[in-house]
Order: structure tokens, then sequence, then C-alpha cells
């Protein structure tokens, strides 16, 4: 591995453990309106808009293990819905170039909105636990705003601190992107 | 690392899925002991800690905020209740009258089926809408007019709580001395231009009931002889005569006897079953005209104008007019005539 893979690595890394800390221990306490921040995702967008779709499928598996560690959940639900969401945002991003905090919260709120919706699929698939749409209202909606509420302030401090680089969009089209 | 970075893209994604749904598979096929489990637990073991952390750090924060949502609940709630309590105290006050209103029409009532009235009666309940002004005059204004079949001259009933010194709180009113389409004044027992023809039970003295003047005096009954016997406590009822009171209605009871060598009649004090200060509901007697015991030799004329005359067996003549009218009061035993 070479020195700048390994930089890489060990931002992953370190980002990671900064998120299993600040999910656990702060943002878990939190509730607005009764749903928290899902910090695990948001970082799977971050990185996905930041690093492209590779990284940010591989950072989804891995985040999305943890999550699924942390929150009690079969082993496997989140790691399969963060490669999904990890790897078609990068594509997304590559193809139209969104990147500016704002744009990226919105594609972060509509992120987690998906994600809510098939982790509702999912659920309601193993034996529903409540009204599907009942949980539009109550839970996936109100997610997905406060998601893309938290992503623009950290997106914005992540780039701020390079921890994560700017995005490289030249020449990038859907199905064609080049790092 | 192949060469076509966009297939080894394509590979590495796919890989991740089917890790992803092998360690789904494995973790819900397994039994709960099963190494997919057993690192599950594990590492929750290890995050654990650090949620109990975060816990007992957020706490104050979470407390603070709880207080700060719970303080403007309380706000909105205290603003809630206090509306709710004003609402409430308004409907209490409503159903208090409401019930007090109950009673008092219970009264009436109860004076309607118990009171010795003539054959025939009709009775119109109406509310008093206004009282005497000043301590010059006594008399109420009500509701009820010619067009509910209220005439001048009609004898007015009615029922009062027990307060005060008052006894029964059912008896006479007074009696209706001017009409309109839909109110009339009824002049009291009190007022100091009311006579009434009464007697009085248990001794059979006869006399007229003149009042004090205003809603809050007792009455005085004149023209007893002194050779009657007459004892306090004694029940005081309307005679019947003077073509305006049907006998019976009770009147009220005698509170003194005096006697003067100058004066060849007793001076009796009536205390009035009614308290005429809370007087609310009335009842107007409309008595067919053969019930009514007039003397004969009489004449009762009654209209609109509320003017009457009345003339009694020697002649004498009274006449009434609106309020303030002089008159002539014909004092003859066993004949009244209700003037002002």
């Amino acid at each position: 591995m070479e020195r700048r893979e390994f930089i890489i690595v060990g931002k992953a890394v370190l980002l990671l453990a900064f998120a299993v800390l600040l999910q656990t221990v702060l943002i878990s306490q939190i509730s607005i309106l009764g749903v928290t921040a899902d910090l695990f995702l948001i970082l799977t967008v971050i990185v996905s808009v930041s690093r492209g779709s590779l990284q940010g499928a591989v950072f989804g598996f891995v985040a999305g293990l943890i999550a699924d560690v942390a929150y009690f959940a079969p082993l496997g639900v989140r790691a399969l819905i963060y490669v999904l969401a990890g790897y078609f945002v990068g594509m997304f991003v590559a193809r139209f170039g969104t990147v500016s905090p704002w744009s990226v919260a919105l594609l972060a709120g509509v992120t987690s909105f998906l994600y809510q919706l098939l982790l509702g699929i999912f659920q309601y698939v193993m034996g529903p636990r409540g009204g599907f749409f009942t949980m539009i209202g109550v839970q996936m909606l109100p997610e997905a705003v406060l998601d893309g509420l938290v992503t623009a302030p950290l997106y914005v401090l992540l780039m701020r601190t390079r921890l994560l680089p700017p995005p490289h969009l030249s020449g990038a089209r859907f199905g064609s992107e080049d790092e | 690392m192949p060469r076509n970075k966009v297939a080894w893209r394509r590979f590495v994604f796919v890989v991740l899925i089917i890790a992803s749904l092998a360690v789904l598979t494995v973790s819900f096929r397994e039994t709960k002991s099963g190494p997919v489990h057993a690192i599950q637990q594990g590492t929750a073991g290890l995050i654990a800690p650090m949620q109990t952390w975060g816990a007992r750090i957020a706490q104050p924060f979470q407390d603070g905020y709880g207080w700060l949502t719970t303080l403007w609940s309380a706000h909105k709630d205290a603003d809630r209740l206090s509306q709710q309590v004003q609402v409430l105290q308004g409907q209490v006050i409503q159903l208090e009258e409401q019930a007090e209103e109950n009673d008092r029409l219970k009264g009436l009532l109860d004076f309607k089926d118990k009171g010795t009235f003539p054959a025939g009666t009709d009775f119109v309940v109406a509310r008093v809408t206004a009282k005497s002004p000043n301590r010059w005059q006594a008399y109420v204004e009500i509701d009820k007019g010619s067009a509910d079949g209220v005439k001048v001259d009609q004898a007015v009933v009615g029922s009062t709580p027990l307060t005060g010194e008052t006894l029964a709180g059912k008896g006479l009113v007074g009696h209706v001395y001017h009409v309109t389409a839909h109110s009339a004044q009824v002049l009291l027992i009190t007022d100091s231009q009311s006579n009434v023809a009464a007697k009085i039970q248990g001794s059979r003295a006869e006399g007229i009931i003149e009042g004090g003047g205003d809603l809050n005096s007792s009455l005085s009954m004149d023209l007893v002889d002194r050779d009657i016997r007459v004892d306090p406590k004694l029940v005081v009822v309307t005679s019947g005569y003077g073509g305006i009171y049907p006998p019976d209605i009770p009147v009220g009871v005698v509170s003194s006897v005096g006697e003067q060598d100058v004066n060849n009649y007793k001076q009796i004090a009536v205390q009035p079953f009614l308290d005429f200060r809370v007087l609310e509901e009335v009842m107007i007697l409309i008595v067919p005209t053969d019930s009514t015991s007039v003397v004969p030799g009489s004449t009762s004329t009654t209209g609109v104008s509320g003017t009457t005359s009345s003339t009694g067996p020697d002649g004498a003549t009274g006449t009434t007019g609106g309020l303030g009218t002089t008159a002539t009061t014909t004092k003859a035993k066993s004949n009244t005539t209700t003037s002002r």
C-alpha cells in the first residue's frame, strides 16, 4: 500500500471512529421531532460526494456493518443499503456535479428518505411493526429533513479541515467516472 | 488493481453487495450463538460503555432542553387552563342561575297547585324585568303584556326564596296597573297607594292592607275594630272584596297588634310572605269574570290606559291612573277599593 493510499484509508478509519463516537455519544441522545440523525449515512453520502462511488460504497459497507452492530439490527441490512447509497450518490455527483453544501444536503435528505423507504420495505417484508404510510410522516420525512440539515455544516466542516478532499469532477459522466 | 477502473469499481460494488447479502443471510440463518452474532454482541459490548458515557454527558443538556420545552409548554398550558377556568366559571355561574330560576319556578308551580284560586283561573308566568327605581314607589315591570292576555287589575302572585324575615315565600304580589303589548307594570302591595281587602284567619277580622311605600317595607292592616281579638302570627289572606284580588290568597302574617284610645281601629302590622327585593318571576292570575268576588253595586272598569274607577257601597270613589296620581280611598269595612 502506498503512502497516499495509507493516508486515505487512515482518514476513512478516523472518520468512522469519529462517526461511531459522535453517533453513540451525542447524536443518538438528541431526538428532534422524535427522530435522530444518522451520522453513518450522512458520512457515507459525504465520502461519496468527495471521493467518488467506489470509496463511498466501501465506506458505506463498513459504516453499515458498524451501524447494524450499534443499533442491534440484523447484520448486513444497513451495510447493503449504505453500499447502494454510497455507490449511486457517487455516480450521481459524477454525473450532475452537485457539490455545493446545500445541494449535498438535499442529496443527503433524498438518500435518507430512500434509505428509510428501503428499510421500511425490509421491515414490512420481515413482518410489519407499524403502519408503513404512517411511518412516512412520523419517521421517514422528519429524518430525511434532519439528515439533510446536519449534512450541510458537516460537509463544510470536513472540507475546511481537509479531512476529505474537494470533489474532483473533471470529465466525469454517468457510467464513465474515472478517478 | 485492474486497468479498467470502471470495471474494477463495478466489481467491488458487486462484491460488496454480495458480501452484504451473505452477512445478512448468515445473520438470519445462524442461531443466536453463531459467530456473526457473537461478533456483533462483542462489538456491541465495546460500544455500550461509550453509549453509557454519552448518555451521562448528554443528560444535563437533555434535562435543560426538556426543562425549556416543559417551561414553554407550561406557559401555553397555563394560558389554556386559565381560559378554561374562565369558561367554566361562566358555566358554573350560568348553572347556578339556572338552578335558582328552577327553584323559583318550582315554587311558583307549587303555589299554583296548592294555592286556593278560583276555579278556571289561568296563570301567566312572567319574568320581572325592572323594579321601581326609587323608594317613593313600589312596582315591578314584567315581560308579559296584552298580547299574552294580561290586563289591568289582574291579581299577581309570586314566590321568592325564603330569605331574611320573610316567612312562607309564596303570596300576593300586587296587581297589574299598566299594560302594553309585551310588558306590564305591577303595583306591589307594599306601595303606599295600594290597598288590599284582607282578612285575618283565625279571628275572621277584616280590613284593608296598606303598603308602606317601598319594596322593603312592611304592611299595615287598617279598619279592624278594636273589639275584635287579633293575635300575632295569624295569617292574613285576601278577602276577595273589591273585584281585583280573588279570595284566600296569602298576604302575610300579623307581626304586631296595637291600639290607641283615640283610634277606633287596631294598629296591625303585617309581615308579607314575599321578599319583594328578590322577586324575579311572578304569575298573573287570569280569573274568569264570574269567579271574582265583587261587592254588589261596585263596578270595575279596566283598560290599557290603566285607569280604574271603583265605587263602594257608601258612594266613595277611587280613581286610578298612572304612577303618582292622587287617589281617594274608600275605607269601608268589608269593602276594598284598590286605588292609587
